[in-house]
């Protein structure tokens, strides 16, 4: 399973991931450049990734984190955001009817919707799957000139990322986002400042799918024991109603 | 329906129309344009009022089919058909809104074939649209008896209670699962409303103010069609008194639940913590439950049939009031903006609301739905029929027929939709392409114009003497005003004042109207609009040679960068920013002065972006007679 490891004590806030990632994406460069200035965290339909300040002067990146257990993968009702055996979490436009509950699900606040479309679709990263397959980095990864962003597979970067923290003391935070938070995401980040500012919940919260699918499994026991309850109940009340010879119970006063 | 109360049809049928016009505005425009709808808030009005809190309003349909076919409770019995139709409308109006409301309508039956069963969206979705099949099918005998199609009525009548049996079952998977939905949010939904029992919240609210909704339909059905009014005493109202009885003790149990619940998960604290949403917490629960309660279980307010309909009334809209607290006030906080909805939603929400009404309406008065005679009721209407007087040669009361007065709402309904809903053009759109208005003269010497060339209401003073004086007073002329030029009437400003999107320069204007906005706390609707004078002074002619040097708000990106430790904590080395301003700036800074060229020490001399010079300048929808070299001169 394919990761990115994210330093932010390499990054410099220059936005050369963001370029490429508008070029790659196909997007159009003057739409997302608009988009930065007049969206709160700069990330929009035209810009699917975006670096934002986290205090005067860290950054961190926001995209899709492409969480080991996404929530908006179990929350999709046609199944349109699909979990790939490489890591990424990609979305497929042929399915999608326009719902909008992955972006009320996913815990980033990460995908977007194309509102200026009348047929409009949700964008979000796919961490380039495409060039992913061709043997390829993403391509932020590649354009990123401070080697802030590494890319590599998952338990390898999550070793890296301990070994950086462990050989400068001091100079990191004892934590590596994304190694256990809502389950555990691809793209990892360590940093030598609180990244919560960011969006970050503690290391300890458990997966959102992990809230709903115990539930929904037990759905269609409940039905039919609902079914059989009220199936029963009116038996056994119409046997009694006969018994005492009353064919219809009478109005009257509560 | 009386003469007195026809008001309500045409009122009804004025929001059908202006709501029809925003249906076509929705499908026309797309969603972009005429929601408020926004990646913050991406669910609105049309999915948290018309599906999620049109589907619990219309439980009714299951708890009286519950009441009657699984309780035996005979005596309910004349408000099963009611109760249905209720949930029939309901269910409908909430699937048509629902389809309305998704990105791709086209695809509304996506979910019928594409699985996913991990999803409750796609178990509300198989549950809704069965039992909408289900309320079909129950409904279908009052239509079918009036077409003599004995053979097939009597087929429904003997399988009705296998399929009440289904809805029931249907309906307390998907009115839990509706709260479901909102599970998946624990980090976005405020802690007041997010709880692991929102599943049970939902059924439980939703099943008593569905049972207040058939006896608050009901009373209003005896107000306006009937001659004699239901009253105190009355059998009917007995019966309707049981009913909201039931209704309410659910709805006590309902409120039992929620206050245990914000005790038990310590939330009471968000409650006695006084923001919004605590006061919004309390009208809702009292509104949805507590008063509903009380003026249903006290005798002075339970003998009164208007009390028991306001209870019901009240419980209706505090679950309409919680539906969209859960689904969309709660969610504020998060999302740090406002969303109200636009008027295009209220339009469209209100006018699929009205046009069920209508056909309720229709149901009513032409078919057996409530017991007593109906047909009593379509002669009442037709009374109102318009009649062709043969020796006059008029019509008598020409307004009076439904279809003739509803003509006559739309009249003058569907202008001011469109006036109203009309989307207006996006803040993102592309300029006006429409040409030019001339500028407006604010005095004689035409020393001040006001200029609004699009007529979009964003005008500006140009100081058009200022500008003669400084150009060169009447040889200058030619230079804004191309008279050769056949139909170039003035030269935009942004001919000559290109500082502002000068390409080669790394300052990025709009990444800083927005940063300098909220660092400096700056107010107003378009918070960044103001930012101008923070680096410019107001005075000024604005260009880069007056504004306020880089280095006055950036000064801490010049101190020393932190220094980089090896692996063993030994050798260190200056960061790379540091080493970079170190060597470069400082020799930069001298030669400036040698060679007189003053941009050598400006920090976008360096800090530049590598890409081609005229590609960005075209990107950036730079229009200039401009080639790379000579944009390379300006600089």
């Amino acid at each position: 399973m394919f990761g990115i490891l994210f330093d932010v004590t390499r990054c410099k806030g220059c936005d050369r991931c963001v370029d490429a990632c508008v070029e790659a994406s196909g997007s159009d460069p003057v739409a997302a450049a608009r988009d930065r200035a007049i969206t709160q965290d700069g990330l929009s339909a035209n810009r699917l990734l975006s670096v934002v300040p986290v205090n005067d002067d860290r950054f961190t990146r926001m995209s899709c984190m492409h969480c080991v257990e996404p929530s908006c993968v179990s929350a999709c009702l046609v199944g349109a955001i699909q979990k790939t055996p490489e890591g990424p979490v990609v979305y497929d436009p042929d399915k999608c009817i326009g719902c909008r509950y992955c972006m009320l699900a996913c815990p980033f606040h990460v995908p977007r919707y194309d509102w200026q479309d009348t047929m409009p679709f949700v964008k979000k990263c796919s961490m380039c799957l495409d060039r992913l397959r061709e043997g390829g980095k993403p391509a932020c990864v590649e354009a990123c000139p401070n080697e802030a962003l590494g890319f590599g597979q998952r338990a390898d970067l999550l070793t890296e990322a301990w070994d950086r923290i462990r050989h400068s003391p001091g100079l990191y935070l004892p934590r590596v986002w994304g190694e256990e938070e809502w389950g555990g995401t691809s793209v990892l980040l360590i940093s030598d400042v609180d990244l919560s500012p960011a969006g970050w919940p503690d290391p300890a919260t458990a997966p959102i799918p992990s809230l709903t699918e115990p539930l929904i499994r037990k759905t269609p026991w409940i039905g039919a024991t609902v079914a059989g309850c009220t199936w029963a109940l009116s038996a056994i009340i119409q046997r009694r109603q006969r018994l005492m010879g009353i064919e219809a119970d009478r109005d009257g006063d509560v | 329906m009386n003469e007195e109360h026809r008001w309500i049809k045409d009122l009804l049928w004025f929001f059908a129309f202006v709501g029809l016009l925003a249906i076509v505005f929705r499908l026309w425009f797309g969603l972009g344009a005429t929601t408020n709808l926004s990646d913050a808030a991406p669910w609105g009005l049309w999915k948290i009022l018309n599906m999620v809190a049109g589907v619990a309003l219309a439980t009714g349909g299951f708890t009286v089919g519950f009441l009657v076919y699984g309780l035996r409770l005979e005596r309910f019995r004349p408000l099963v058909r009611p109760a249905i139709l209720i949930a029939f409308l309901g269910y409908g109006s909430s699937v048509f809104a629902l389809t309305l409301d998704i990105g791709l309508p086209h695809r509304i039956w996506h979910p019928l074939v594409m699985w996913n069963e991990h999803s409750f969206l796609f178990e509300v979705a198989w549950c809704v649209l069965l039992y909408f099949t289900v309320t079909i099918i129950e409904l279908s005998p009052t239509f079918l008896e009036r077409m003599r199609l004995d053979r097939l009525t009597g087929f429904l009548h003997r399988i009705a209670f296998a399929v009440v049996v289904t809805g029931i079952a249907l309906s307390s998977l998907h009115h839990s699962s509706l709260g479901s939905l909102f599970l998946v949010t624990p980090q976005r939904l405020h802690p007041l409303w997010y709880t692991s029992m929102l599943p049970v919240h939902f059924i439980l609210s939703a099943i008593g103010a569905g049972i207040m909704v058939v006896v608050l339909v009901r009373l209003l059905v005896a107000r306006w069609f009937e001659h004699r009014p239901i009253v105190a005493g009355d059998q009917k109202f007995s019966m309707l008194q049981s009913l909201a009885s039931i209704g309410a003790a659910i709805l006590a149990g309902y409120l039992v639940i929620r206050i245990g619940d914000l005790i038990f998960t310590g939330t009471w604290r968000y409650l006695v913590a006084g923001t919004w949403e605590s006061w919004l917490y309390a009208i809702e629960l009292s509104a949805s439950a507590v008063v509903p309660v009380v003026l249903v279980a006290m005798p002075a307010t339970r003998r009164s049939p208007p009390a028991i309909a306001f209870a019901a009334a009240l419980a209706a809209f505090g679950l309409v009031l919680n539906r969209l607290d859960v689904g969309i006030f709660g969610y504020l906080r998060d999302a740090k903006t406002a969303y109200i909805p636009s008027l295009n939603e209220w339009a469209l929400s209100l006018g699929i609301l009205s046009a069920a009404g209508l056909v309720f309406f229709y149901v009513v008065e032409n078919y057996p739905i409530f017991d007593d005679d109906w047909k009593r009721r379509r002669k009442a209407r037709q009374e109102f029929m318009p009649t062709f007087d043969k020796a006059s040669r008029v019509w008598q009361r020409a307004l009076g027929g439904e279809l003739n007065r509803a003509g006559l709402v739309a009249v003058f309904a569907l202008p001011v939709a469109w006036a109203l809903l009309y989307p207006a053009a996006s803040p993102s759109d592309r300029l006006d392409p429409s040409p030019a208005t001339p500028p407006i003269a604010l005095d004689a010497e035409r020393a001040i114009l006001r200029i609004d060339g699009n007529r979009g209401g964003m005008a500006t003073v140009f100081p058009h003497r200022e500008h003669q004086d400084r150009l060169g007073r009447k040889e200058s002329c030619v230079r804004c005003h191309h008279l050769s030029l056949p139909g170039d009437h003035s030269t935009p400003c942004s001919r000559c004042h290109q500082d502002m999107e000068r390409v080669t320069v790394l300052f990025r204007h709009e990444a800083h109207f927005s940063a300098v906005a909220a660092s400096k706390n700056l107010v107003g609707w378009i918070r960044s609009n103001h930012s101008c004078t923070e680096c410019h002074e107001p005075t000024e002619t604005r260009g880069p040679d007056a504004a306020k040097p880089c280095l006055d708000c950036h000064r801490k990106d010049m101190t020393p960068a932190r220094e980089i430790v090896d692996p063993l904590g030994m050798a260190r080395a200056a960061g790379y920013r540091e080493a970079m301003h170190g060597t470069c700036r400082v020799c930069h800074q001298k030669e400036r002065d040698r060679v007189e060229r003053p941009e050598l020490a400006e920090c976008a001399t360096c800090h530049r972006t590598p890409r081609s010079l005229t590609a960005e300048a075209s990107e950036l929808g730079f229009v200039g007679p401009w080639t790379e070299s000579s944009l390379v001169g300006t600089l």
